[in-house]
C-alpha cells in the first residue's frame, strides 16, 4: 500500500473544487471588447435611425458581430441579440425610408 | 409733244406702281389667286430633273385641306388668316420637302437635323429606379464583408477548437497519473472528473486539476488568438503573436517555503517586474542574464535572494530551461503571490492584498500563430517540467540566514504598506473631523434663537479647550517619558 502511495501522487482526499476567479477585483483579467463593441453598436445604430445614415447602420452591424464573437460563454444572450436586432433594423429602416444606393464617402 | 410725253411717263409710272401694289395684296390674298402662288411658291424647289406632273399631283392634294379653311374665313380677319394659312402652307411646304425627299432622293440617308436634337433634354433616372445591380455595388461589398467575417468566424472557432482537443489528448494521460481530478466546472455536485476542457470563449479554455500530494490543484489555461475574430486576424498580420498556454499551481501552506523567484524571456521579466505586485516588492534588483547559470542568454532572473536561485536552479530544471528556452515565456514561483498591481482610488484605504503560495508557468506554443495540432505535442515535456518542480518545490527550504533574510524582507514590505494606510486613514480620520465641525457651526448659524445660540457656541467652545488640555497633558507626558 505505502509503496503505491509513494509512486502514485494523486490523492482523491486532497481534491479541492474548482472556483472561477473573481472579475470584480481584478479587473484587468477581463476582456472588454465584447462590452465596448456592444456599446458602439448600439450608438451607431441609434445614429443610423435617428440621423438616416445607412453607413452608421452598416458599421453597427458589423460592431454587434464583432461583439458576438468575442463574447464569453457565461454572456447573456439576450444583450447581444437584441443588439444585433437593434442594428439590423437600422439598416432596413434606412432603406425603407431611402432606398437609393448608399453612396461612397470619396 | 413734250406734255404728250410727261403725260406717257406719268401715266406710265403709276401704272408700274399700281402693279406694284396689287403684287403685294395678291400675296396676303386667299382663294382664287391660291393656284397661281401654288406655282409660284414652288417654282424655286422644281428641279428640272424632276417630273413636273408628279410634283402637280403631289401638291393639289395636301393643299386640298390647309386651303379650304382659310377661303371659309371673313376679310377683316384676312391677315391673321393669311398668316395661319401660310404656316400651314409652310408646314405643308416641309411636308412636302420631306415626302419627296423620301420618296425620291434619300434612300438610306440619315440627314440629322439639328434643330430638334438641340431641343432634347436627357434627365437622369434615380438610381433605385434603375433596374441594375451595379448601382448598388456598396451594399454588395458590405454583405460580403459579413459574409467574410461569419466564414471567418466558423473556421477560426473550429481551428481552436481542434488544437485545444489535439492538446487535451497529449496531455490527459500525464494529468491522469497526477491528479484525481481531471476536469471541474465547479456547478456539479459531486467532485468527478468531467474529463473534458471548460470552454470559456471561443479562444480560451480551462481545465481543473486537483488530488495530488504538495498542492492544492492546478487550473491550466489554454489561451489561443482570437481566429474567430476577422479584425483580430488583420491586426495579427501586422503584430504577429502566439498562442499561450498558462498553467497555475495553488499550494497549501506546507508545501512552500517563503521565497519569490522568476526566470523567463527578458522581455517578459521586464514586463512582469513592473506589473507584479510581489516582484516589484521583493525583487527589487535588475533581471539577472541566464548566462551565470548555465541558461541562454535569452532568459533573466529574478530573485528574491541568490541562495533561491542556486536551490531552483539545479541541474534538470537547467536541462529543462535549455532544451526549451524558445517555448517559455515566464515562470514564477511565489509565497507572497497576489496577481498584477491593482490601481486602488485616492482616499481609500488600503487593504493588505491576500497572497496565495502560486507557481505560475507561461509557455509560448510554438508556429507564431500557425500552429497545427501536432504542435500540441511538443509541449508535454514543459508539462513534466510543472510536475517536477511542484515536487522540487516542496523539497526546497532555506537555510536560517535565508529565512531570516525571507522574514526581514517580509516585514518590511509589511511596514512600508501600513505606513501608507496609516498616513491615508489619518487623512481620511481629518476629513471627518472637518466635516463635523463645520456641520456643527452650520447648525449654530441657523439657531434662530439667539440664548441657544449662545449655549451652543459656548458648548463647542469648551469641548475644544479640552481637547487642547488632554493633547498638551498627553505631550508632556511623552517628554517625561524620553526624559
Amino acid at each position: 500500500m505505502t509503496a503505491n502511495n509513494m509512486a502514485d501522487p494523486r490523492r482523491p482526499s486532497k481534491i479541492f473544487r474548482y472556483k472561477p476567479p473573481n472579475t470584480e477585483t481584478n479587473p484587468t483579467l477581463e476582456d472588454p471588447t465584447p462590452d465596448y463593441m456592444n456599446l458602439l453598436g448600439m450608438v451607431f445604430s441609434m445614429c443610423g435611425l435617428m440621423l438616416k445614415l445607412k453607413w452608421c447602420a452598416w458599421i453597427a452591424v458589423y460592431c454587434s458581430f464583432i461583439s458576438f464573437a468575442n463574447s464569453r460563454s457565461s454572456e447573456d444572450t439576450k444583450q447581444m441579440m437584441s443588439s444585433f436586432m437593434l442594428s439590423i433594423s437600422a439598416v432596413v429602416m434606412s432603406y425603407l425610408q431611402n432606398p437609393q444606393p448608399m453612396s461612397p464617402p470619396w | 409733244m413734250k406734255y404728250f410725253y410727261l403725260c406717257v411717263s406719268i401715266i406710265l409710272s403709276e401704272l408700274y406702281l399700281i402693279l406694284k401694289l396689287g403684287r403685294y395684296n395678291d400675296d396676303f390674298d386667299d382663294g382664287e389667286d391660291i393656284a397661281e402662288f401654288d406655282d409660284n411658291d414652288f417654282a424655286e424647289f422644281e428641279d428640272v430633273s424632276e417630273d413636273p406632273a408628279v410634283d402637280v399631283e403631289k401638291e393639289p392634294p395636301p393643299r386640298a385641306a390647309p386651303s379650304s379653311t382659310p377661303i371659309e374665313d371673313d376679310e377683316d380677319e384676312a391677315t391673321v388668316e393669311n398668316e395661319d394659312g401660310q404656316d400651314e402652307f409652310e408646314d405643308a411646304d416641309d411636308q412636302d420637302m420631306y415626302s419627296k425627299y423620301d420618296n425620291e432622293e434619300f434612300e438610306g440617308y440619315e440627314k440629322t437635323n439639328p434643330s430638334f436634337k438641340n431641343t432634347l433634354i436627357y434627365r437622369e433616372v434615380p438610381a433605385h429606379l434603375q433596374n441594375s445591380w451595379e448601382s448598388y455595388y456598396m451594399e454588395i461589398l458590405m454583405v460580403t464583408g459579413l459574409l467574410a467575417y461569419i466564414m471567418n468566424y466558423i473556421i477560426g472557432k473550429n481551428k481552436n477548437s481542434r488544437l485545444a482537443q489535439a492538446w487535451f489528448n497529449s496531455h490527459r494521460e500525464l494529468l491522469e497519473s497526477n491528479f484525481a481530478l481531471v476536469g471541474d466546472d465547479g456547478t456539479s455536485k459531486e467532485a468527478t472528473s468531467t474529463g473534458k476542457l471548460n470552454q470559456e470563449n471561443e479562444h480560451i479554455y480551462n481545465l481543473w486539476c486537483s488530488g495530488r500530494v504538495c498542492c492544492e490543484g492546478m487550473l491550466i489555461q489554454l489561451k489561443f488568438l482570437k481566429r474567430q475574430d476577422l479584425l483580430n486576424v488583420l491586426a495579427r498580420m501586422m503584430r504577429p503573436a502566439c498562442d499561450q498556454v498558462q498553467v497555475k499551481v495553488t499550494l497549501n501552506d506546507e508545501d512552500m517555503d517563503t521565497f519569490v523567484f522568476a526566470v523567463g524571456s527578458r522581455k517578459a521579466m521586464a514586463r512582469l517586474q513592473k506589473e507584479m505586485q510581489d516582484l516589484s516588492e521583493f525583487c527589487g534588483d535588475k533581471p539577472k542574464s541566464g548566462a551565470k547559470y548555465g541558461v541562454p542568454e535569452s532568459l533573466s532572473i529574478l530573485s528574491e535572494m541568490g541562495e533561491v536561485t542556486d536551490g531552483v536552479m539545479d541541474n534538470k530544471m537547467v536541462h529543462y530551461l535549455t532544451s526549451h528556452a524558445e517555448k517559455i515565456e515566464s515562470i514564477h514561483f511565489s509565497d507572497q503571490f497576489s496577481g498584477p498591481k491593482v490601481m486602488q482610488e485616492e482616499g481609500q484605504p488600503l487593504k493588505l492584498p491576500e497572497t496565495k503560495k502560486t507557481l505560475l508557468f507561461t509557455f509560448n506554443v510554438p508556429g507564431m500563430g500557425n500552429t497545427s495540432p501536432k504542435d500540441m505535442d511538443s509541449l508535454l515535456p514543459l508539462m513534466n517540467m510543472v510536475i517536477y518542480s511542484i515536487d522540487k518545490v516542496r523539497k526546497l527550504r532555506l537555510n536560517r540566514e535565508g529565512k531570516q533574510k525571507a522574514d526581514r524582507n517580509r516585514a518590511r514590505v509589511e511596514e512600508n504598506f501600513l505606513k501608507q494606510t496609516h498616513t491615508q486613514r489619518q487623512e481620511a480620520a481629518q476629513t471627518r473631523r472637518e466635516e463635523k465641525k463645520r456641520a456643527e457651526k452650520e447648525r449654530i448659524m441657523n439657531e434662530e434663537d439667539p440664548d441657544r445660540q449662545r449655549r451652543l457656541e459656548e458648548a463647542a467652545q469648551r469641548r475644544e479647550q479640552k481637547k487642547l488640555e488632554k493633547k498638551q497633558m498627553k505631550m508632556k507626558q511623552i517628554k517625561v517619558k524620553a526624559m
